[in-house]
């Protein structure tokens, strides 16, 4: 304690504390903080602190990620992400973002894991609409898809994707949700299934003759949907 | 790793003697190779390079995420104990998570050096490195939520191994309602801003690499890399939904190849009290694109190094002589830095700057007779525009600036003024994702306060332009 008598009374004296000392005082308070908020409800999920700790930071909160590359999880099918998973796991997905990616993330993660994972995603509410673009360009590629997505392209053997994904490209069972995903991941997995380096014999058949401009639009309308 | 090629001779030999300290402390530590990439981390993941970074070693969000987390992400079998209440008493990787860097260069400077003990020799020009620097890690998890980037080097220059870089870090993270994250933990480092999350800040800022073998800045403040592995701190932060980080530490006096306790024959500065740093930002992430603001600094309270000062009362040529007690140099840094990164695919591309502001009060400098004013200061400004294409061919333009007040005693040229700018082109190619080989020229457009007869021997700045070849390979 320093003191100062020339000075009023209420300043006279202070405590010779060092300014650092304070801080990390503050600093401590305000670490214990958020850690009491978070034990007032209740301990942690284990599913919820991998996915909030680890794949949010690609996937975003609860799986709306706003990377273009990366897919949307919020909403999608749970049988599909519980093979999608597996796949990463062992391996037999073999996309390059997959490779780089997923294979490493999915390695260590057990069955229950996977399942539950699945089931906080597939659960989780998916994305609203996205406001789509009103340029001319772009409603013409929503056009495009729209009319690819819900007739397929006959003379060149392309089914109708609705058949299998769903009248709102909702996802079916292990057919996967497609409404409000990213085009940027959509048009990358349609080019991965044709090259076959995602190796899903069905949609190879169907990406065989689509142009890449028609991926585009069908991404860009499937990105459009709620 | 020290520098030791020194500025053109100049006539007093203790003048000389002080220069020689200044560079070699200074510039040395400027040269400090950055590396904090390491493909240790890769194997422990699982996860590809580019995963936690744009090209090595500059990180992407997620790379940030990954440090702030500690080090601890991993992919791979465990070795395990657990209690009865299933709490981790151990969590030991199969795979060590060690890995090596090597380093080797050639640098070519516009002209010659003069020879550092013939007054009318040079210095022979093309300098290579083989290596230039050689760096073992352990960069990973240690335990449950405890992490490491250590790392030893060594370095050609002083022929020596030794301590560089070294990051302990603890972390954890709570959920917070809508399944946000609050990451917060514990940094035990030797080097301030090593610690942080960016690359706008000196520790792991552009130029990620540099020669040896040619002159550098030759001032610096104390938050720049000054006090690297001279110095160990603690600090504690918060990374708030990603965004939000806010960071508060202390440091103190470690010094490497001095035996303890710290007396007048300690290289170097010594802190005179616990230095206090702190360091906040906000990072936004929207589609490609990453935004950084942030502000970080620093205060110390020094002990002057007084070697080599002739205009000391009583003179030093040789030693450091001053007690460690009494009046001490005040230097007050503080920094703003901006980071904005573009993500996308073939594309890559960031800007980095920083603005470091230093005040210096230099009472026990005047009183030694060690400076001529009591205020100076010291100012720092770089910024950098980096380009890749498919992460594998690119380069950076950098330009920097350093400004500072003329004090005839404490600035040891023959300007007494610090006043250096000048930018850095580098190209690089990655012919695969751990080697990078880049072509790095360095022009000066002002050297130590002039741009022509800087040294009153007729050197000028753009005498000490460089150009310097780098092969670098993690493995």
């Amino acid at each position: 304690m320093t003191c100062d008598l020339k000075l009023p009374i209420n300043a006279r004296c202070r405590a010779s504390i060092p300014r650092w000392r304070v801080s990390a005082l503050l600093l401590t308070t305000v670490l214990l903080l958020p850690a009491t908020h978070a034990w007032s409800d209740g301990a942690p999920n284990a599913v919820q602190h991998l996915a909030v700790g680890v794949c949010a930071t690609c996937h975003g909160a609860r799986g709306i990620s706003n990377l273009p590359k990366i897919p949307v999880l919020a909403g999608q099918s749970e049988a599909y992400l519980t093979a999608q998973l597996h796949a990463f796991k062992t391996q037999t997905r073999g996309d390059a973002d997959a490779i780089g990616y997923m294979w490493g993330m999915a390695a260590d993660l057990t069955d229950e894991q996977i399942l539950n994972l699945s089931h906080y995603y597939a659960t989780a509410a998916a994305p609203a609409q996205t406001h789509a673009s009103s340029r001319q360009t772009v409603m013409a590629q929503i056009t495009l898809g729209h009319d690819i997505y819900a007739q397929g392209i006959v003379e060149r053997g392309v089914p109708a994707c609705r058949a299998c994904h769903g009248p709102e490209a909702h996802g079916l069972g292990d057919f996967p949700r497609l409404a409000g995903q990213h085009a940027a991941y959509i048009t990358k997995q349609l080019l991965a299934f044709q090259n076959t380096t995602r190796d899903v014999a069905v949609m190879h058949a169907v990406t065989t003759t689509l142009q890449r401009a028609e991926m585009t639009a069908v991404a860009t309308y499937l990105q459009s949907l709620p | 790793m020290t520098a030791t090629r020194l500025l053109p001779t100049v006539h007093a030999p203790r003048l000389i003697a002080r220069v020689m300290a200044i560079f070699t402390a200074l510039v040395g530590l400027l040269h400090t190779g950055v590396a904090g990439a390491v493909p240790s981390f890769a194997r422990q993941t699982g996860m590809a390079c580019a995963s936690c970074h744009t090209v090595f070693p500059e990180l992407t969000h997620f790379g940030r995420m990954f440090k702030a987390g500690g080090y601890v992400i991993d992919n791979l079998k465990q070795v395990k104990d657990v209690s009865l209440e299933r709490r981790e008493n151990l969590s030991l990787s199969d795979l060590p998570p060690l890995s090596l860097m090597i380093q080797v260069s050639d640098t070519q400077l516009a002209k010659p050096l003069p020879d550092t003990a013939k007054a009318a020799g040079s210095a022979q020009n093309g300098t290579v490195a083989f290596p230039q620097q050689v760096s073992i890690f352990y960069a990973g998890k240690i335990a449950p939520h405890v992490g490491a980037f250590l790392q030893l080097t060594y370095a050609n220059d002083s022929g020596t191994i030794g301590i560089d870089n070294v990051d302990l870090r603890y972390a954890d993270m709570r959920v917070l309602p809508n399944d946000q994250s609050l990451v917060y933990g514990v940094s035990l480092n030797n080097n301030p801003t090593v610690q942080d999350l960016w690359n706008s800040t000196p520790a792991f800022g552009f130029p990620f690499v540099s020669s040896n073998s040619a002159l550098g800045i030759p001032y610096a403040t104390q938050i720049d890399g000054s006090r690297g592995q001279d110095v160990a701190g603690i600090s504690a932060y918060v990374f708030w939904k990603e965004s939000v980080y806010a960071e508060l530490g202390v440091y103190r006096s470690a010094k490497q190849g001095t035996a303890g306790p710290l007396d007048s024959t300690s290289a170097g500065g010594v802190l005179a009290t616990p230095a206090p740093y702190w360091r906040v930002a906000y990072e936004t992430n929207q589609g490609p694109h990453s935004l950084m603001l942030g502000t970080y600094g620093m205060s110390f309270q020094l002990y002057p190094d007084l070697a080599g000062c002739p205009s000391c009362n009583p003179p030093t040529t040789t030693g450091y002589g001053n007690l460690l007690g009494g009046p001490s140099d005040r230097f007050r840094d503080v920094a703003f830095d901006l980071q904005y990164q573009f993500l996308s695919e073939p594309h890559t591309a960031s800007v980095m700057a920083t603005h470091i502001h230093e005040t210096q009060t230099l009472n026990a400098s005047v009183l030694a007779g060690a400076a001529q004013r009591l205020d100076n200061t010291l100012t720092t400004s770089r910024v950098t525009a980096t380009y890749y294409y498919k992460r594998q061919m690119g380069g950076s333009l950098n330009a920097f600036s350093t400004t500072g007040t003329q004090d005839d005693l404490y600035i040891a040229t023959t300007t007494h003024a610090p006043d250096t700018r000048g930018v850095t082109a580098e190209l690089s190619y990655l012919p695969w994702l751990n080697t990078k080989i880049s072509l790095q020229y360095t022009a000066y457009t002002k050297y130590a306060g002039l741009k022509q007869n800087y040294d009153g021997l007729g050197r000028n700045a753009s005498d000490n332009n460089s150009l310097y070849v780098v092969a670098w390979l993690a493995y």
